[in-house]
């Protein structure tokens, strides 16, 4: 029977979705109760949470997660009825057993069978029980609940999976060790709530990042959708049936021999017209069941934020706000390790240790505040602490000294351009702003992500009072503003994002630097590149006679100079993957459709500086070995 | 899947003698040689758009056309054979079809007809076509006429690994 069920994928992934999800609400839940202990309505959406899960990995047959979620559930059914009191410790031990049931429907997903040495934690949350009872000196009832509850199952709770519960000896220390081979742990046991060492905080944090990534492959494909808005569509394809059938029927009074030229194009007019709203209608309700809450996204922070500030010896509180706007999924499962990143910085780096806030006059707990929300076509989120802040001499500083920019230059420049150079590679804010090592990480890599989503990163500091830092996202991935150009009479499109202007050549700003050509700028020189070439295509006419047109692109730190016959506009297109057959083609990014229906290819700046850096290198391997 | 599936012919014809079935084949035209193709292979036949050629592309990519929203590849079957080029006229269609969870669409001279040969007349490929024999699954009779019956699966992978070979041969050099 149990094999039957495992082997039905369908209910394999909704369990799997559903625990997830279920995961996830409480981390959230579970940090907020350590700051309100007394919330009822949080303990026992944690104590349900751990029940679904519980029941039906019981029916499904993991043992493992059984257990684990049973003996966590024993300690929330002690916190609910309020025999109990929740101590660091007894949130720690709740938060491992989360972070061991993460790790054990990680590998279900993945169908590794791993077995797991949960003999230590399955003792610690029988510890914590009868801990908490003796420290809280509560009734006797309280002492025999928890001894019952460490004993065997408690009558009041429903049992779907009776199978792995009774397996469990009762005292702890004679728990049978399990074959290890999943990650091994430090023991905890031993350890007093009081000796919180940072060291097994980050390791905490460390694990906790072990079921966050999983979780982005497993939504991957799926999504979960507000009904209303297939309503919305539904509706709309209907309207989309009726328009296509008076279509129809003009059509059919079009070829009959009676017509009204008149009338005709009257109707048709009409209903091209409706024909066109309901199509961008469509087009919008289609796009909205792709957008998801960025609340996904926040909700890992609160946890995150308290594991690592434990980890750091700081106190910092999280405020999150507009958990409800939404975006793109796609985006939402790209914004999270950036968010990440900026959040961890933040942390690291931004607010001060307790002491130091507190000698700088500051209040004694740090805070980081999350923000989402929707300005027109853009997503904005900021995150803002309220720390140091970061000095921009001490930035303008380490500028010049890597040679970035001149002493006179620097006296030139803004306040925000100046604290823009820790976007650049290698200048991580770890070496310039703390002592405190980086991570190998930098807030360039944050930025080249972000830009990959079309989106940008700002930054904005006070010394002394805290920075923020601010995405603008556009709503989805999926329209991208190109700018149109024309070579040989074939349209190509280029992402505006990498333009960063266009000009009129003349043949006399056009020089030869061995084999290579550059075009004279007022600020220097830059490779030049005919997109003729790069396309495999003949030298366009007009090229002898100069008069051509060329973009200027910026690739990462390179800029280079893209000569094409003509520009034809900007235009926001829909980009669409190109076949399996063709994704080798380098200096494609894919293909979009054209006004009248044609395909135009989208180019990719990076691939195309490829191959020009690629036969520019074979050019020159040539010209070596002539001489 | 499906497609994929019934692409083997050998596996159709034993599955179809079994049942007396008839084999359903759309048959089209290539430089004078007539071929067939599993009708569940084919998705749709339609006539030729405009092309956009793909720059850097394997040489027997025609180009890529919109199909409903959804751009795919144009293969033109006299190149992938190393035919003579000819110019494509009003008898010249794209037969889409469906190969390794890829659409894509097939530059032929012309589309007959749906025909239906009865399994039997199948015979193993000969060794003398224009096409090389690794690309076809058998010969189909059917009065006078011979069809050839294309391997899709192969015909595309070998395309693959080829032009992967190209590739590479390329930045090597």
């Amino acid at each position: 029977m149990t094999d039957d069920y495992l082997q039905d994928p369908a209910l394999m992934q909704e369990f799997l979705i559903e625990s997830e999800e279920l995961l996830q609400g409480m981390d959230q839940d579970m940090v907020a109760l350590e700051s309100t202990p007394s919330d009822a309505d949080r303990l026992n959406r944690v104590f349900r949470a751990l029940h679904t899960i519980k029941g039906t990995s019981g029916f499904l047959g993991f043992e493992p997660v059984v257990q684990v979620s049973h003996r966590a559930e024993d300690v929330l059914n002690l916190l609910r009825k309020n025999e109990l009191q929740l101590t660091p410790r007894i949130m720690d031990a709740l938060l491992r057993a989360r972070d061991q049931l993460g790790v054990m429907l990680g590998d279900i997903r993945d169908s590794n069978t791993t077995t797991y040495d949960l003999s230590e934690l399955l003792a610690e949350l029988v510890t914590v029980q009868s801990a908490a009872v003796v420290t809280t000196v509560e009734t006797p009832k309280a002492m025999a609940m928890a001894a019952a509850a460490g004993a065997t199952n408690l009558p009041t709770l429903p049992q779907p999976a009776p199978l792995a519960i009774n397996q469990i000896p009762a005292s702890p220390p004679a728990l049978p060790p399990l074959p290890l081979e999943a990650p091994a742990r430090e023991p905890v046991a031993s350890q007093t709530p009081t000796a919180a060492s940072p060291a097994r905080a980050s390791s905490v944090a460390a694990v906790a990042e072990v079921p966050g990534k999983p979780a982005a492959d497993t939504s991957m494909h799926t999504l979960r959708v507000d009904a209303r808005k297939l309503d919305d569509l539904i509706n709309l394809i209907g309207e989309l049936v009726l328009e296509r059938n008076r279509l129809m029927q003009l059509s059919r009074s079009f070829s009959g021999n009676k017509f009204d030229g008149q009338k005709m194009a009257e109707d048709l007019s009409l209903s091209t017209t409706r024909l066109s709203f309901i199509t961008e209608e469509l087009q919008t309700a289609g796009l909205k069941t792709r957008m998801v809450p960025i609340e996904t996204v926040f909700r890992k922070f609160p946890r995150m934020v308290r594991d690592v500030s434990q980890a750091l010896g700081k106190e910092v509180d999280l405020e999150v706000n507009g958990q409800d706007t939404e975006l793109d999924k796609s985006m939402v499962e790209m914004i999270g390790d950036p968010l990440v990143h900026l959040v961890r910085n933040s942390l690291d780096h931004g607010v001060e240790r307790t002491d130091v806030r507190e000698a700088a006059g500051k209040s004694r707990r740090g805070k980081i505040s999350l923000n989402a929300n929707q300005q027109g076509d853009q997503i904005i989120i900021t995150i803002a602490d309220n720390g140091a802040g970061i000095d921009p001499d001490r930035i303008g500083r380490k500028a010049v000294e890597k040679g970035l920019v001149t002493p006179e230059h620097l006296r030139t420049l803004s306040k925000r351009e100046i604290l823009d150079f820790i976007f650049l590679p290698g200048f991580s804010t770890a070496a310039t702003v703390t002592d405190i090592s980086g991570r190998g990480v930098g807030m360039d890599v944050v930025r080249t992500n972000i830009s990959r989503l079309n989106g940008v990163v700002e930054i904005d500091s006070n010394l002394g009072e805290g920075t923020t830092l601010r995405l603008r996202l556009p709503l989805t991935v999926a329209i991208l503003p190109v700018l149109l150009v024309e070579v040989r009479n074939e349209a190509y499109a280029l992402p505006l994002r990498s333009v960063q202007e266009t000009r009129q050549v003349v043949r006399k700003e056009i020089h030869r630097i061995e084999s290579m050509e550059v075009l004279q700028l007022r600020d220097g020189t830059l490779p030049l590149l005919r997109l003729s070439r790069l396309l495999g295509l003949p030298d366009s006419e007009e090229s002898e006679g100069g008069g051509q047109r060329a973009v200027i692109l910026h690739v990462g730190e390179k800029r280079l100079a893209l000569l094409v016959d003509r520009l034809l506009g900007q235009e926001s297109t829909v980009v669409k993957p190109l076949s399996a057959y063709l994704l080798r083609c380098p200096g494609l990014a894919g293909a979009t459709i054209s006004g009248d229906g044609h395909v135009r290819l989208v180019l990719d700046p990076t691939g195309l500086l490829k191959t020009a850096s690629m036969s520019s290198a074979a050019m020159k391997a040539a010209v070596g070995s002539t001489r | 899947m499906q497609g994929s599936a019934q692409s083997n012919v050998k596996e159709l014809n034993g599955r179809a003698a079994q049942r007396g079935e008839l084999l359903q084949l759309v048959s089209f035209h290539v430089d004078g040689e007539e071929f067939g193709l599993d009708i569940l292979q084919v998705q749709e036949i339609i006539r030729v758009q405009q092309l956009t050629r793909v720059p850097n592309s394997p040489d027997f990519v025609d180009g890529v056309i919109n199909l409903r929203g959804k751009v795919i590849p144009v293969v033109s079957l006299r190149k992938r054979f190393g035919l003579q080029q000819a110019a494509q006229d009003k008898q010249s269609r794209i037969v889409v079809v469906e190969v390794n969870a890829n659409v894509l669409g097939f530059m032929v001279d012309s589309v007959s007809e749906v025909l239906r040969i009865p399994v039997e007349t199948v015979e193993p490929p000969p060794r003398l076509t224009k096409v090389d024999r690794e690309y076809v699954s058998g010969v189909g009779k059917l009065d006078n006429r011979l069809l050839i019956m294309l391997d899709l699966d192969r015909l595309m992978t070998m395309a693959e690994e080829s032009s992967v070979m190209k590739a590479a041969a390329a930045s090597a050099s």
